[in-house]
Order: structure tokens, then sequence, then C-alpha cells
């Protein structure tokens, strides 16, 4: 079992875009090991449960394999750092303070499925995060570690930054392909999925920040090594924006399975102002809350999931007695509204009223027809869009109104 | 007596005697609509907006309630108006100059050029207007397609709704028809309806209101 920061966050690799700095901090072993034997490259991360950390949860082997058994040829490997949920602020960190931990693990996504183009596609709200990118990718092209990759995949690889559309639905895989085709980042039905249409309609895989930069960790050290680093059955570490009413807010990196009391009580120092806890939005915020009795759970991605809910991104949005769980709901679904794409009417018309009766309730000018017309969109509109945008939004307002409905009564009528 | 279907509306569970219009089905348990209701199924006032789930069907649709008939299972959720977050100012009477009125219209509408052709406005609209097209025309000065496509426009709002650039289409399509209007000839069919209503040709049918209703009406047409 890890202890705080003991992987991504470590401080001893928190080198900056400098690559000399990231070797001599024991950089480059794990995509040497790739090097050495790609063939074991899939079969390791499957070895791990290396899953998602973008908010899946998805076994990262098993997207891996579909792109690496598509037909050789011009392949890309997207590394996903839109990120634009509310809560969430860990990507950009990575990006940041360690972009060579990024670069290694897209680099042995590609030798993996033989891909000759990676691009790191990032918020350009994160301006900083941009240029430590472009910095260190610039340091990879010159350094001439390149072309033993090369060799192994057998073509030019190239590696490039391109700022994403800084939209929330930007982030979504098929939105990613659109924008990198040139588009506005529509999402779209799937199949196909990127693994096989995407970038330029070639096989694309798109993994999140923090998934690839674990990656020359395992390679480096093992899949057993990754596996002890979890508590019970998950394996690793997560990131967990921590945020809210915590007298410690902050980036916290913790093994897989750390119990949200001890993210809540132990790391982020307990309730701001000695208040009680009452629930946690999850990143981001899109999934059922979690509520006192969920205080146990551990925080992975099954235990999560048992409970109903999801660990999402790792976001972790706290709030205490006293903070309205309407307003707050009000405020994200507002975010969801504004975020649609506007393809889908459902989407967009029914966020935007979910967020009008949301906030006539929460102002209390709300009736009991308001509360009964919200629970009835919720019903409504799942699986209406072409993305799952409308579906989070329903799912943190019907979790709020089930979990809390005393907090939706209404005055008389 | 035809089979009595079941239905919810904004939560309320109704079992209704068809044939009915939503709208109908609304107030058959003696509920009053204080909102979402205008011109009471004809059509034309585009306040009764929802969002319609069809039994067994994944697609949400969006249209008026007075034109779409209630069916078993069916889900409806009224929609409410929004307001602009600025209001559109502009005086068509001082329009006078149709080699301006482009620029008129951008003026007041600068966001018609955002267009992202997501196609939601053409899905959002239960009348099955070209929305994004009639845009797309306003945009580039071609007022009088415009006004041509925005011709049959009640002012639903949901293209408004719908539209994530904030470019209010039937707003923009309204102050098209005013200005295209202003500066030329009346619609056809507003000339012919407003002869009729002369003649008394189009008297407006008030029998199977309450008395108020009725003496309110009779009062109204002196």
């Amino acid at each position: 079992m890890a202890g705080l920061n003991s992987v991504l966050l470590d401080p001893a690799i928190g080198v900056g875009a400098n690559l000399a700095a990231w070797t001599s901090a024991g950089g480059g072993e794990g995509l040497a090991r790739a090097l050495d034997r790609p063939q074991d490259i899939i079969p390791t991360l499957r070895a791990a449960d290396l899953r998602g950390m973008g908010g899946a949860g998805f076994p990262t082997w098993r997207k891996w394999t579909a792109a690496a058994e598509m037909a050789d040829g011009e392949k890309y490997v997207v590394c996903n750092g839109n990120e634009d949920e509310p809560g969430t602020f860990k990507d950009r960190y990575l990006l940041r303070r360690t972009p060579h931990q990024v670069i290694e693990g897209a680099l042995i996504a590609a030798v993996a499925i033989r891909a000759g183009t990676v691009i790191f596609y990032i918020n350009p709200r994160q301006a900083e995060s941009i240029e430590a990118m472009r910095h260190a990718v610039a340091e990879w092209t010159d350094s001439g570690l390149l072309t033993e990759v090369e060799r192994v995949v057998g073509r030019n690889v190239r590696l490039s930054v391109a700022p994403s559309s800084g939209r929330y639905i930007g982030g979504e895989e098929s939105a990613v392909v659109r924008w990198l085709n040139g588009s506005f980042p529509f999402p779209r039905r799937k199949p196909p999925f990127p693994f096989e249409k995407g970038v330029n309609d070639r096989p694309t895989l798109i993994n999140n920040t923090e998934t690839l930069a674990n990656v020359p960790h395992i390679l480096k050290n093992g899949a057993d090594w990754y596996r002890n680093l979890g508590i019970g059955g998950a394996s690793g570490t997560k990131l967990f924006s921590l945020s809210g009413d915590v007298l410690e807010p902050g980036l916290y990196e913790l093994p897989m399975g750390t119990g949200l009391q001890e993210l809540i009580f132990t790391h982020g120092g307990g309730m701001l102002g000695g208040r009680a806890f009452k629930a946690v939005f999850t990143g981001g915020p899109s999934n059922t809350l979690l509520t006192a009795r969920d205080l146990d759970v551990p925080l992975d991605f099954d235990s999560v999931r048992s409970r109903q809910s999801r660990l999402g991104t790792g976001a972790m949005i706290v709030i205490s007695e006293g903070t309205s769980i309407v307003r707050k709901v009000a405020e994200y679904v507002e975010f969801f509204a504004n975020g649609s794409c506007g393809q889908c009417p459902p989407c967009k018309c029914g966020t935007f009223q979910m967020a009008r009766l949301l906030d006539r309730i929460a102002t209390g000018r709300g009736t009991e027809a308001d509360r009964r017309a919200l629970g009835h969109l919720c019903l409504i509109l799942p699986g209406s869009g072409r993305c799952a945008l409308i579906d989070g939004a329903v799912t943190v307002v019907q979790s709020s109104l089930q979990t809390f409905p005393e907090e939706y009564a209404t005055p008389g009528v | 007596m035809s089979d009595r279907i079941r239905l919810s509306i904004d939560g309320r569970e109704l079992t209704v005697e068809p044939p009915l219009s939503l709208l109908q089905a609304a107030t058959a348990d003696g509920t009053p609509l204080t909102s979402n209701v205008g011109c009471m199924g004809q059509g034309v006032c585009g306040a009764c907006r929802c969002l319609v789930r069809r039994e067994g069907e994944r697609e949400v649709s969006t249209v008026l309630a007075c034109e779409t008939s209630a069916e078993n299972g069916m889900q409806v959720s009224f929609i409410d108006y929004f307001t602009p977050h600025r209001p559109h100012v502009y005086d068509i009477a001082g329009i006078t100059d149709s080699w301006r009125i482009a620029d008129a219209v951008r003026d007041v509408f600068p966001e018609a050029d955002h267009c992202r052709h997501c196609g939601g406005c053409d899905r959002a609209c239960p009348k099955g207007l070209e929305v994004q097209r009639g845009v797309a025309l306003a945009a580039a000065g071609n007022l009088a397609g415009a006004a041509d496509i925005f011709d049959q426009c009640v002012m639903c709002n949901l293209c408004t709704l719908a539209c994530p650039e904030h470019i209010w289409p039937n707003h923009l399509g309204l102050m098209v028809r005013r200005a295209v209007t202003a500066l030329g000839l009346r619609p056809s069919d507003l000339i012919a309806r407003l002869a009729e209503i002369e003649r008394g040709q189009q008297p407006i049918d008030f029998s199977g209101r309450d008395d108020h209703d009725a003496a309110a009406g009779a009062a109204r047409k002196g």
C-alpha cells in the first residue's frame, strides 16, 4: 500500500520540462523496458489492472488491445488533457509539473499499438500546462531518444501539442476526434469507436492524462508493484481533487481504495468550521451523491459503483451541513446546460428547464408542481442525447431528489 | 366509447378519453393551466411548447401540446418561456433605408454570425421550419429569403432554447419579418385574413366555454 503522493506526485519527479532532470530522477526506464519487449506492454497493463482515470474506469488494456489489433498503417495516440469538469484539477498539474512522465506513457502507448503520431490535447485555459508540454515535447524531439522508438514502431514518430476547444463537451472521445479533424467538437453516437475510426479516419487511441502518466511506472516497476499500491482488491493510486467545505482542499495522490473518511478527515483536515459532513459530489459532478452512510466507502471504481455512484475523475466536492444541496445541483445543471453542444434539443432544452426549476426551488419560489415536474424530467430525459451529458445531469438531479427530499420541500401549494 | 389512455404530464398521471390533444389532456382532470397556454389549440401562439417521449422510444421530441395527439404511455414535460439575457431593442419605423437593413439586423443580432451548424434549432422546431438556413440567410444579408423561412414561426422559443450560441433565431426571424414587411409588401395570407375578419367571415367561436368566458367574449366582440 502506497503512502501520500508516492508515484505520480512524488516530489522527486517534480522536475518540470527538463528531460535530463527527468532521466536522472529515474525517468526513461519504463520506455526502455517497453522497447525491449513491446509484446509484454499490454499484458503488463492487464496484470496491473490499470483503469481509465478520466472517469470511466474502463480497463486500459482492452482499449490498447483494440487499437493494436487494427491493421498497421497510420495510427494515432491522443493524450486527453481537456479537463473541464467542475472540481477536477489533476491533469493540468501532471502536465505542468512532470510533463515527461505523461510523454513517456504516451510513447509506450505508441509502441504498443504501433502509432506514428502522438497528440497532446490540452485545454487552452491551462496555458502553463501547454507551455510546459511544448517545451517538453521539443526536448524529446531534439534528444534523439525518439530514434529507438521509431525503430520499434517501424515508422516516423511525431509528437505535437494541440490546444483543445476548452469546451466541456470537448473531452468526450468522439468530440476529441471531431476537433482534431478540424470541426466543432460535436460528440456523435458510437460505434464506430475512435479505435476504429478516429483522427483522419484512422485508428486512434485516446487516454486520459493520468492514465498515461501511470504507464511508465508500471512498466518500470512491474504489475505486482502497481497492484500492491492499492488497498483491498484495487490497484495503484488515484489523484483526488478535493474541494468544497473542507479545511485543506487540494490535489492528493492516495492508494486506490482509500476510504472517503480518510480522504476528508485525515488528508483534507476535516470539515470547514467544524460543521457536520453532508454529502460529496463526485467528478464530475454528474454522479449519484455520496452521503454520511458512504463515509466508509473505499474510493476505487468498483467499490464506489457498488454504492450506485461513480468514482469519476476523482473529483470530490464536499458539502457540509448549512450548504444547500439544491443550490449546488442548480449550479452544476446550469453548467451542463451551458456546456450542452446543441445537437440534441432534449439535452439543451431539458437541462435549461431543469436548471430553471432548480433555481426556483433553491430560491424559495418553487411549488410542489415544480418539484414534480423536475422529477418527471428525470424520467423522460435519460438516453435522449448522442453523448452522456444529459444522463449525467439527470443522475445528479435524481440522486439529490431521492437523497435530500427535505431540501426540495416547497412551501404550501 | 373509445378506450381510455394513460399518460403523464409534468409528473401528473392522467387517464383520458381520446381523441384529445396534449393540451386538452393536461386540463382534462380540471387542473387549470396557468402557464404554457395562449391561443388554446389554434397552433399560433407557441406557448404550449413541451418535450415528449412516446412509450418505448428513446427519442425525445419537442412539440406544441395543442398540435400533438395524446397517446397511451406518453410522457410530457412542459417547457418555460425563457426571456433574452438582454432585450433586443430596435425601431422598425426608423429603418427606412433598405440599403442599410442588413446592417441594422446585424447590429441587433451580432450572434447570428456565430452559428456552429449543429442543427439543434431545426430539430427543435415543432413547425418543421429550416431555422438554421433562415439564420444563415439573415446573417448573409438575404433578408427576404430569411423572412420567407420564418413566416410560419409561432415564436414558441424552442429554437432559442436549443441554440448553444445564443443566436435567438425566432427573435432574429421576427425582426427580419418586421423589417422586410415595413419596407415592402404585407404577406398575402395576412392581407387575406384581415379582409376576412373585416367581412365577418372569421368569427371567433366561444361556444363550449363557460358563461363568464362567453360573456367576456361577447363583450370583446362588441
